[in-house]
């Protein structure tokens, strides 16, 4: 357990202003059925964690919402904008939503401070020196300025995570998605990026993470969602989730796993 | 368990057969009786080849002579070099005018100016550099070569061309010398470091527009006597024609990979047709096709001369090879990493771009290198629709009178030119790979 995931729940900062609306959404894979009938919604400041068994859904639903995957029935509307096929929105809500994946997708033929700048400079305009200062100001928070002259592939699993995270904060985004930030990483890498992403959501920016760690859902979660096959099974408040789960799918899932 | 081992064991020296050179030779040469055998058999041969190379091609061969017969005379074993060492203009320049020739050279020394900022560390711009190449070189270059009146777009893109080059030059000085690009080193002697961005760059096109205007009154007068490309032979005409084909080939298959792997079908299907066309086609059908059939669709009174039509036919059939090593080198690319260019935001051509081919291309080097190495020795088959490239100059000197008969000695010192000029671009291709994944290793 790390300090953070210690100290306990995280003070609530979730406002009444939507940022995310799901309505009727379902998805197919070819002819599979992926996602069904997922209905969620998320207020500016909520943190959501999404678990699940492996295949659930529970990554292309949060991949659905930043338009890496797209839908075929229903409506998400990200930040007052509709996904769909209106390009406009589509470039609006990929420089609004930044998203963390299980294996960091860094560019390696960047150096660490390229990877940060490259958003800033290239899609927001901004000018470079500036965009060096935000990227050195996110590196300072993900504890790793020293690495900003190297590459990727010098940098060890946890550091590049971070790197990850710090290059989807540069873009200042409205939205932070963790696709299982931790699965590739080695165990004791995996306390430095929960830190960071505690820290994260303690600066009160919306997150939705789909995890396997209990313990950080514990600390960050205002609600836990448990999805499996395609449906959203239950929501709850993550004491009553991990105390007294109500169906018998997530206790059995919980009793698996804890 | 108890404590094996309390102290930390030194290091000892390796046995003698890991690092002398007699230990290397018994081990890898002569390790057993087979393997003795071997090695002896093997030495005989290289022994053989080398001694009959070594005879007929120096010891027995004749350097100076008026015509074969005098050859003969001096030994009948030996080659008879004499007769290329005669022929040693037309084989380099063809049948260009010998008092014109030094405007080949010239358009060689500029060309080896123009790219030598690139392998120049300390000089800034590079990019520019190498699209400034492309672009104006080929205007200038065309122009040097084959002279007489200029049309107005060619008035332009020559004043182009020399001020690009101009500018680059003082690039690579400033860049050498003071270590910085000519742009900051302007803005400096004005004294206009603290100016706004937006004056300094008024102040840089000003100057621009000034070189240029200047470079465009001083061309006018510029002109140089015409040389019709029926005259244009030898090793020149086989590097003008690579050379604009290795030029133009490697973005006309990006261009084309890209629309195989495009989400429109219609580009989709229009890129495929016309890659998997020419690809099943042996380029000496396209060079027909190019100059025989091509004018028949063609409006009447449109002519093209035949060079142009070698050079599209060339150009169309490499950027097809070409497009498949592109889209082999986009396939070796994680999805990931369109993925993690989309969560920044970056659209199409700035995934493409920054993310996706600078990847890409280094991946490529080998097969792109090999493809460049391809093409310029299948540029010797125009020499049978009747262009006197390198290879149509070195077969007619066997039907010159004094050298009639001599087809040896010229197609081995054909063979030696080819070696030399592909083993450097397989070498430095090697060198780009080394240097290019120095930086980064996966």
């Amino acid at each position: 357990m790390s300090d953070a995931q210690t100290k306990g729940q995280l003070a609530s900062a979730i406002s009444s202003e939507v940022m995310i609306e799901i309505n009727q959404m379902n998805k197919w894979y070819g002819a599979f059925h992926v996602l069904k009938d997922i209905n969620l919604t998320v207020h500016k400041g909520e943190r959501i964690v999404i678990c699940g068994p492996s295949g659930s859904g529970k990554s292309t639903l949060i991949r659905c919402i930043n338009a890496l995957e797209e839908h075929q029935e229903g409506d998400i509307i990200v930040d007052g904008f509709k996904l769909g096929k209106n390009l406009k929105n589509l470039d609006h809500i990929r420089t609004e939503v930044g998203m963390v994946f299980q294996n960091f997708n860094l560019f390696p033929h960047l150096t660490i401070l390229e990877n940060l700048t490259l958003g800033p400079v290239w899609v927001r305009k901004m000018n470079k020196a500036d965009a060096i200062e935000t990227a050195m100001k996110y590196l300072e928070r993900v504890k790793i300025p020293e690495q900003a002259d190297k590459y990727p592939g010098q940098l060890s699993g946890g550091q590049q995570q971070r790197v990850a995270i710090a290059r989807s904060l540069c873009m200042s985004p409205k939205i932070m998605l963790f696709d299982e930030p931790t699965s590739a990483l080695d165990p004791e890498m995996i306390k430095e990026v929960l830190d960071v992403m505690v820290d994260l959501a303690d600066t009160g920016m919306t997150m939705i993470v789909v995890t396997h760690e209990m313990g950080f859902a514990k600390t960050i979660a205002d609600e836990v969602v448990f999805m499996d096959e395609g449906d959203i099974v239950e929501r709850n408040n993550p004491d009553a989730f991990f105390g007294n789960p109500e169906h018998e799918r997530t206790q059995k899932f919980l009793s698996q796993i804890l | 368990m108890a404590i094996i081992k309390a102290e930390k064991t030194p290091d000892r020296s390796a046995p003698v057969s890991e690092t002398s050179v007699m230990g290397w030779l018994h081990k890898n040469l002569f390790s057993s009786a087979f393997n003795t055998l071997l090695t002896l058999f093997t030495l005989y041969i290289i022994y053989l080849t080398a001694s009959g190379v070594y005879g007929w091609g120096l010891r027995d061969a004749t350097f100076a002579a008026e015509n074969r017969r005098e050859c003969y005379d001096y030994s009948l074993t030996g080659a008879c070099w004499a007769g290329v060492i005669d022929w040693l203009d037309n084989i380099f320049y063809g049948r260009y005018p010998r008092e014109e020739i030094w405007r080949i050279n010239f358009g060689g020394l500029l060309l080896a100016l123009w790219m030598a900022p690139l392998w120049m560390g300390r000089v800034k711009g590079k990019v520019l550099v190498g699209v400034t190449v492309v672009v104006f070189y080929p205007f200038l270059a065309g122009y040097l070569f084959s002279g007489g009146d200029k049309g107005f777009f060619m008035q332009v893109m020559v004043t182009g061309a020399i001020v690009a080059f101009a500018i680059n030059m003082a690039n690579m000085i400033t860049g050498l010398t003071k270590n910085m690009g000519l742009n900051a080193f302007i803005i400096q002697m004005l004294e206009q470091g603290k100016a706004p961005d937006k004056t300094q760059r008024n102040i840089l096109l000003l100057l621009l527009a000034i070189a240029f205007a200047a470079a465009f009154v001083w061309q006018v007068n510029w002109t140089v006597e015409g040389v019709s490309w029926t005259k244009w032979g030898g090793l020149f005409l086989t590097l003008v024609i690579s050379g604009i084909g290795i030029a133009s080939a490697l973005p006309g298959g990006i261009i084309l990979a890209l629309g195989r792997r495009s989400k429109l079908p219609i580009v989709r299907v229009l890129s495929t047709g016309f890659i998997e066309v020419f690809r099943s086609v042996p380029l000496i059908t396209v060079l027909f096709m190019a100059t025989t059939m091509f004018p028949l669709f063609m409006p009447e009174g449109f002519v093209l001369n035949k060079l142009v039509q070698v050079i599209i036919a060339v150009i169309l059939f490499n950027a097809c090879y070409m497009a498949e090593t592109v889209r082999a080198g986009l396939q070796a690319i994680p999805k990931g990493q369109f993925e993690g260019a989309h969560t920044i935001g970056l659209g199409y051509w700035g995934t493409m771009g920054l993310i996706i081919m600078p990847q890409a291309l280094k991946h490529m080097i080998p097969n792109i290198v090999g493809s460049f190495i391809g093409l310029l020795k299948d540029t010797t088959l125009v020499s049978i629709i009747g262009l006197f490239d390198i290879l149509g100059m070195l077969r007619s000197i066997s039907k010159d009178v004094p050298w009639l008969g001599l087809h040896k000695e010229p197609l081995v010192f054909g063979a030696i030119l080819f070696f030399i000029i592909c083993f450097s671009m397989s070498k430095y291709s090697r060198h780009l790979e080394v240097k290019l994944s120095a930086g980064h290793k996966h």
